[in-house]
C-alpha cells in the first residue's frame, strides 16, 4: 500500500550520466561508467553487487564524499555535482545522514554526544541538540543508554545510535553502507527492523549498501551494479517485512 | 566561539587521556618559557635596582682604586709609588676644582665578638667625609671628633645588620665589642642603607676612623687605603671629576704619558653602564637558550600532533562525513597544539616562579615575578602554539574523508 504510492512522490536522488574514474597507475579505472538513477521519496533501495563492481563508488558519490567525473547529482532538488568540499560538507550535514558498517562512532564519548555531533557543525545550540539528540535515542529505543560510551554497548546497540545520529538532522536522504556487516543474525535483523520503520512509518529515503540477498529482500527495490554500470533495476515484489509488532 | 570551545574540550580530553606524553612533548616549551620569564624578571628587578641603589650608594660618587699589578719581571718596592695613601686623597682634596668631598675607605672581614654574640662583619676604616660622600647617616649616638680621628681612639659606629647579629635588640650605644685583641667603644648607630648594586648588606658593617683601623685592625705599610671616594660637584661634573682626578694621582705617582696607571677611576655612571652591559650580555644568552629551547619545543609539538593526525584519521573521517567542514577540524588541531604549549608555558611559568622565589627568599636577590614576564610567558607560548600547529592542522583539514572511513 505505501509502496504504492511512492511513484508520484518526489526524487530524492537524480544521478544523471555519471561516471567516475581513478588513474591507478599507468591505467585508468572506469569505477562507473554511464550511471542514471533516480530514488524517490520513501523508497528503500537496496544497492547490491559483487566487490569491486563499483557499488561503494557509487556510496560514495551519493553520500557527496566524493565528486564524478562526469554527469550530474542532484539531491533533494539541489544540484550538488562539483561542490567544494566546504560546501560538500554542508549538503553532508543538511542532507544526508551515514550509517556505516563499522557504526563509525567517537570512541570515549557518550551516545548522546555523539549524536549530538552533526548538530555541533551546525550550529546549534546545547540546548536544542540535547533534546534533538534524546529524541532521536528514543526513536532507536536506547533512551536509558544515553551516557554510556560505545565500548560499554553492544555491537546492535552501538548500530542503533549511529542510526540515530543519521536521524539526527533529518536528513531528506540516509545513506547505509552494509549496516548490519558486523553483526550477528538476530541483531540484524533488529537494526532491519528499525530501519524498515523509518521508511515505511515515517516516509524516510533510504539507501542500502549490501551484498546479501536476504538483507535486499528487505527493500522496495534491488539495484544490481556490475562493472561499474546498473545491471538490473527491479522493484521487490515480495518485500521481507521483519518489523516486529512490539516496540 | 562555541566551536573553539568545544574544540577545547575535546582537545583537553585528548590532553587528559595521555599525560605522560603530553608532558614529554611540552618539556621544550616548559624550559623556554621558564627562560622567558626568568629573564624578563631580571631585567624588570635590575633595572629597578640599578636605578634605586644608585642612590643608596651616594649620588655623583667617584671611586679610585687601587690596581697593585703583579706582573712578571718589574717588581716595585713595597710602599712606593704603587698604591694609594691618604696624600692621594688630600691631594685631590686640595687640587681637583669639581670635586666637593674627598673619603679614604679600607676594609676587611673579621670576627667580632660580644659578650652576647660572635659574628663575622665588614670592618671599615674612612674618614668623616665618607658619610656627606656615600650619604650615610647617622641614626642615634654620636660621630666620632677629629680629634678621636687623629688619637686614632678605639671608638665605632654599627649598621643595624652587624648590632642585631652581635647586640641582639638591646641598645648597642656605650656598649663593648672585641675585634682581634682590641676592645671598641660603639658610639652610634647607623640609618639602614639597604642592598649596595653589587648585592652586599650595607647594613652589616662597623665603621671606625681610618687611623684606628690601621692602627688596630690591621697593621698597614705607610698611609695606605683600599680605596678613594669623592663626590663630584654636580651630577654633570662627574666627567669632569672623573679627569681631573686621574691626572692629579697619575702626577703623584709619576705615571708617563700613555702609560697604564696603577688605579682606575670610576664615577657610578660608569658602574651603571658596566652592570647593564653583564646584564644585556646574560640577557641575550639566556634569550638565545629560550629561542632555542621554543624552537625544538615547538618542533616536539608539531611531531606530535602529525602522529596525532594520523592516529585519528578515522575520526576526522567521521567528523567530516557528518558535515565538519576542513576549518572546523584545522581549527580543532590548532586548538589542541596550542592547550599543549599552554600547558608548558604554564608549567614554564610555575617553575620560573619557583626559581626567583628561590632566588628571592634563599639567595636575597631583588626579583619578582611581574606582570609583564607574565603576559609575555602567556603570548609566546600561545604563539608557539599557532606556528607549530599550523602545519598538523593542514594535514589534518586535507584528509579525505571517503579513505578515513576506509581504514578499519
Amino acid at each position: 500500500m505505501a509502496i504504492a504510492s511512492v511513484q508520484e512522490e518526489p526524487f530524492i536522488v537524480e544521478l544523471e550520466g555519471v561516471a567516475k574514474e581513478y588513474v591507478s597507475g599507468p591505467e585508468i579505472v572506469h569505477a562507473l561508467i554511464d550511471v542514471d538513477l533516480g530514488i524517490r521519496q520513501g523508497e528503500l533501495v537496496a544497492i547490491v553487487g559483487a566487490s569491486g563492481s563499483g557499488k561503494s563508488t557509487l556510496m560514495n558519490l551519493l553520500g557527496c564524499l566524493d565528486r564524478p567525473t562526469r554527469g550530474t547529482y542532484r539531491l533533494a532538488g539541489v544540484d550538488v555535482t562539483s561542490r567544494s568540499s566546504d560546501e560538500r560538507a554542508l549538503v553532508r550535514n543538511r542532507l544526508i545522514g551515514f550509517v556505516f558498517q563499522g557504526f563509525n562512532l567517537l570512541a570515549r564519548t557518550t551516545a548522546l554526544e555523539n549524536v549530538e555531533l552533526p548538530l555541533v557543525y551546525r550550529g546549534i545550540g546545547r540546548r536544542e541538540r540535547r533534546q534533538r539528540a534524546e529524541r532521536a535515542l528514543e526513536q532507536v529505543g536506547l533512551a536509558d543508554r544515553a551516557g554510556h560510551t560505545p565500548s560499554q554497548l553492544s555491537g546492535g546497540q552501538q548500530q542503533r545510535v549511529a542510526i540515530a545520529r543519521a536521524l539526527v538532522t533529518e536528513p531528506p536522504l540516509l545513506l547505509a553502507d552494509e549496516p548490519t556487516g558486523n553483526l550477528d543474525t538476530r541483531t540484524s535483523t533488529e537494526i532491519l527492523a528499525i530501519l524498515q520503520r523509518l521508511v515505511f512509518e515515517l516516509g524516510i529515503t533510504l539507501a542500502l549498501v549490501t551484498h546479501e540477498p536476504d538483507i535486499a529482500e528487505c527493500a522496495t527495490r534491488i539495484v544490481t551494479v556490475k562493472d561499474g554500470r546498473i545491471d538490473s533495476d527491479f522493484r521487490n515484489p515480495r518485500v521481507r517485512d521483519v518489523r516486529t509488532k512490539e516496540a | 566561539m562555541s566551536a573553539i570551545l568545544s574544540a577545547l574540550r575535546v582537545a583537553l580530553v585528548a590532553l587528559v587521556r595521555s599525560p605522560l606524553r603530553s608532558l614529554l612533548t611540552v618539556l621544550g616549551i616548559l624550559v623556554g618559557i621558564a627562560a622567558v620569564v626568568v629573564v624578563t624578571s631580571l631585567g624588570e628587578g635590575a633595572s629597578s635596582r640599578i636605578g634605586g641603589s644608585i642612590e643608596s650608594l651616594g649620588s655623583n660618587v667617584v671611586y679610585v682604586f687601587d690596581t697593585p699589578r703583579a706582573r712578571s719581571g718589574v717588581k716595585r718596592a713595597r710602599g712606593s709609588a704603587a698604591g694609594l695613601t691618604d696624600a692621594d686623597a688630600e691631594a685631590v682634596r686640595r687640587d681637583a676644582l669639581d670635586v666637593a668631598n674627598v673619603s679614604v675607605f679600607t676594609s676587611n672581614t673579621s670576627q667580632v665578638t660580644t659578650s652576647f654574640a660572635n659574628a663575622k662583619t665588614q670592618i671599615v676604616g674612612t674618614d668623616l667625609f665618607y658619610f656627606p660622600v656615600r650619604g650615610f647617616e647617622l641614626a642615634t649616638g654620636r660621630l666620632w671628633t677629629s680629634t678621636e680621628e687623629r688619637a686614632k681612639a678605639r671608638v665605632c659606629l654599627i649598621g643595624p645588620t652587624a648590632s642585631t647579629n652581635l647586640f641582639g635588640n638591646a641598645d648597642p650605644v656605650g656598649r663593648t665589642l672585641r675585634i682581634g685583641k682590641h676592645p671598641y667603644t660603639v658610639i652610634g648607630t647607623l640609618v639602614s642603607k639597604g642592598q649596595s648594586p653589587f648585592g652586599d648588606d650595607q647594613d652589616d658593617r662597623i665603621m671606625m676612623p681610618v687611623g684606628t683601623w690601621r692602627g688596630h685592625v690591621q697593621p698597614t705599610l705607610g698611609n695606605r687605603v683600599h680605596m678613594i671616594m669623592a663626590s663630584a660637584t654636580g651630577f654633570e661634573r662627574a666627567d669632569q671629576a672623573v679627569a681631573e682626578i686621574e691626572s692629579i694621582i697619575r702626577q703623584r705617582h709619576r705615571i708617563r704619558d700613555g702609560a697604564d696607571a696603577d688605579f682606575v677611576v670610576r664615577s657610578q655612571e660608569q658602574f651603571r653602564t658596566t652592570q647593564e652591559r653583564i646584564l644585556k650580555v646574560l640577557s641575550v644568552l639566556l634569550l638565545s637558550v629560550a629561542a632555542v629551547a621554543l624552537f625544538v619545543g615547538g618542533v616536539g609539538v608539531m611531531n606530535i600532533m602529525l602522529v596525532t593526525v594520523t592516529e585519528r584519521r578515522r575520526e576526522i573521517g567521521i567528523r567530516m562525513a557528518l558535515g565538519a567542514q576542513p576549518r572546523d577540524i584545522a581549527l580543532q588541531f590548532l586548538v589542541e597544539a596550542v592547550t599543549l604549549t599552554a600547558l608548558g608555558g604554564a608549567l614554564g611559568l610555575f617553575v620560573a616562579g619557583s626559581l626567583i622565589a628561590v632566588a628571592r627568599f634563599g639567595l636575597g636577590w631583588s626579583l619578582r615575578l611581574g606582570p609583564a614576564a607574565i603576559v609575555l610567558a602567556v603570548g609566546t607560548s600561545l604563539f608557539v602554539g599557532l606556528v607549530f600547529g599550523f602545519l598538523p592542522a593542514r594535514r589534518a583539514a586535507h584528509v579525505e574523508p571517503m579513505e578515513a572511513l576506509r581504514h578499519e
